[in-house]
């Protein structure tokens, strides 16, 4: 196991505070934008989500833990919550598509929209099935508004552990951890890295390829990424991972590939064969130890394959953003003969 | 007798005016009931071919509009939509129908065509939009047709009846 260069440090959320009002206010009723335009302090910066539900209080999060909202802001009485009606749920949802549904179907399809400034929202509703696929979404009743946050810097301390210096290229690496715990945050930031470069440490910038299934990494909104990947990067946007590597590596020429949660197998496939044309991988993948990736048969392939030379796992113990442990490839080897597969803690 | 024959042509000067505007009107009201069909095609490219979203559709269709007044009409659709109340963009098409229901050549039967190209207005996927549009734009086609070619005959009919009510009116005077 290679040395943790930043175990106990926490990756602390610095960036952008406040920024998302700019985006999140103009697409809230007006009551709910009133409430949160007077958000401030810690429960403003730290914001993570939103969650609207109708005919239920309205609730955020934070990596503190829930809390309820009312008139006057925070509140923990249950009593002093506002309630989310549904004609406010049916307007976020129209003020999102620019009041304009035709225009994000297909997205909305997938249950959740990309918006401007990276982030996200989610919707629960009644499902209108369609060959038994999902043919559209309807009477939404519950949204989730996750904020994006870039967190310059967050992945430095890695840089070290991920570069190899003497062959002037990534390692192929995979970022492992539980939802919520700063993975594509991570991935985002060591995505700009590489690409910006940085020449008197003799890391020249590379040219980075981005495919963005979900619109998060990137944050592009209508094509243009809203958050820093870095000079040297090109995203493709809303694009299915596998067939989205394959193009960058066709039409871009990319020196490394960077794409969030692995999973299908599909993907393992195009990985595998990026690898094979010179390329490095920067992913990420959800999960909490080896066991947990060798129970996925796609994952578990690549790790067998000894496909990934350097496994970062990730937590939220001392914040998002916390790295519990880097496998080197031979430790992933060793760990794998000897079956040592469980916790990283 | 100079001023009498002065105010014999003032008469038919104005009478044959009023009828001129009248017949200006009646031009003014298919051309503008055109627009709106154009209107209709272009809107339903811009959802059909690259779904755009409506406040830039919409402000993609009036850049390419000819007629003053209908350009405004939909400009006023887009300030509306930004207006936090509003929230619906059937609502927004409404609204501006209302505030410019007395400054466009259109007449009373013309308007619950427009209306009706509200009705779900942004509320409805792609397919569902397109075949909405299209069923206003087919109604308004057939609808200015009717109205054009009653315009060619009232349109004469209006200039004439001006220069001549102006004369008949001289000739009764004097």
């Amino acid at each position: 196991m290679l040395a943790c260069p930043h175990k106990d440090i926490v990756v602390k959320l610095k960036m952008a505070k406040m920024a998302w009002k700019n985006h999140i206010l103009p697409i809230l009723p007006p009551r709910l934008q009133n409430i949160f335009d007077l958000m401030s302090g810690q429960a403003a910066e730290e914001l993570e989500e939103i969650r609207l539900r109708a005919g239920k209080v309205l609730m955020i999060h934070s990596h503190r833990g829930e809390n309820f909202v009312g008139l006057s802001g925070v509140t923990s009485s249950l009593s002093q919550a506002v309630t989310v009606t549904a004609a406010e749920l049916q307007s976020t949802l129209l003020a999102v598509v620019e009041y304009s549904l035709y225009a994000r179907d297909e997205e909305l399809r997938r249950g959740y929209l990309s918006l401007p400034g990276g982030h996200r929202a989610g919707f629960v509703g009644r499902v209108v099935p369609e060959e038994s696929r999902v043919k559209l979404l309807r009477d939404i009743s519950g949204i989730s508004i996750r904020i994006a946050r870039a967190v310059k810097g967050a992945g430095e301390a890695l840089l070290p552990q991920l570069y190899c210096a003497r062959q002037r290229r990534v390692y192929h690496t995979l970022l492992v951890s539980a939802p919520q715990a700063g993975k594509t945050t991570m991935l985002r930031d060591l995505a700009r890295l590489f690409s910006d470069g940085d020449l008197p440490k003799g890391r020249p910038g590379l040219k980075v390829g981005i495919v963005d299934e979900r619109s998060e990494l990137a944050g592009c909104y209508l094509g243009v990424p809203q958050l820093d990947v870095g000079m040297r990067s090109d995203v493709l946007d809303g694009c299915p991972k596998a067939e989205g590597m394959m193009m960058l590596v066709r039409s871009m020429s990319p020196q490394l590939l960077v794409t969030d949660e692995l999973g299908r197998p599909e993907d393992a496939r195009a990985v595998e064969e990026a690898v094979n044309t010179g390329v490095s991988i920067l992913a990420t993948v959800h999960g909490h130890c080896l066991e947990d990736l060798l129970k996925r048969p796609s994952i578990g392939y690549l790790l067998q394959q000894s496909l990934f030379e350097r496994l970062v796992f990730l937590s939220r113990r001392k914040g998002p953003g916390t790295v519990e442990a880097i496998y080197s490839e031979e430790t992933v080897k060793s760990r794998l003969k000897t079956g040592e597969i469980g916790h990283v803690l | 007798m100079c001023f009498k024959w002065a105010g014999a042509v003032l008469i038919v000067l104005a009478t044959a005016l009023l009828g001129n505007q009248k017949a200006i009107q009646m031009k003014q009201r298919v051309k503008q009931l055109e627009e709106f069909r154009l209107a209709m095609r272009l809107l339903m490219a811009e959802i059909g071919y690259t779904a755009t979203p409506l406040p830039r559709a919409l402000e993609y269709v009036q850049n390419r509009l000819a007629d003053e007044r209908v350009k405004q009409f939909f400009a006023e659709i887009v300030r509306q939509l930004g207006r936090p109340e509003v929230g619906d963009a059937s609502l927004a098409w409404l609204r501006a129908i209302e505030t410019f229901r007395g400054q466009l050549a259109l007449r009373t039967d013309d308007w619950p065509l427009i209306k009706r190209a509200a009705a779900g207005l942004g509320g409805l996927g792609r397919e569902s939009q397109l075949k909405q549009l299209e069923a206003v734009e087919i109604q308004l086609a057939s609808h200015n047709s009717m109205v054009a070619a009653n315009c060619v005959r009232s349109e004469r009919m209006w200039r004439y009846l001006g220069m001549l009510g102006g004369a008949a009116l001289v000739i009764i005077l004097l």
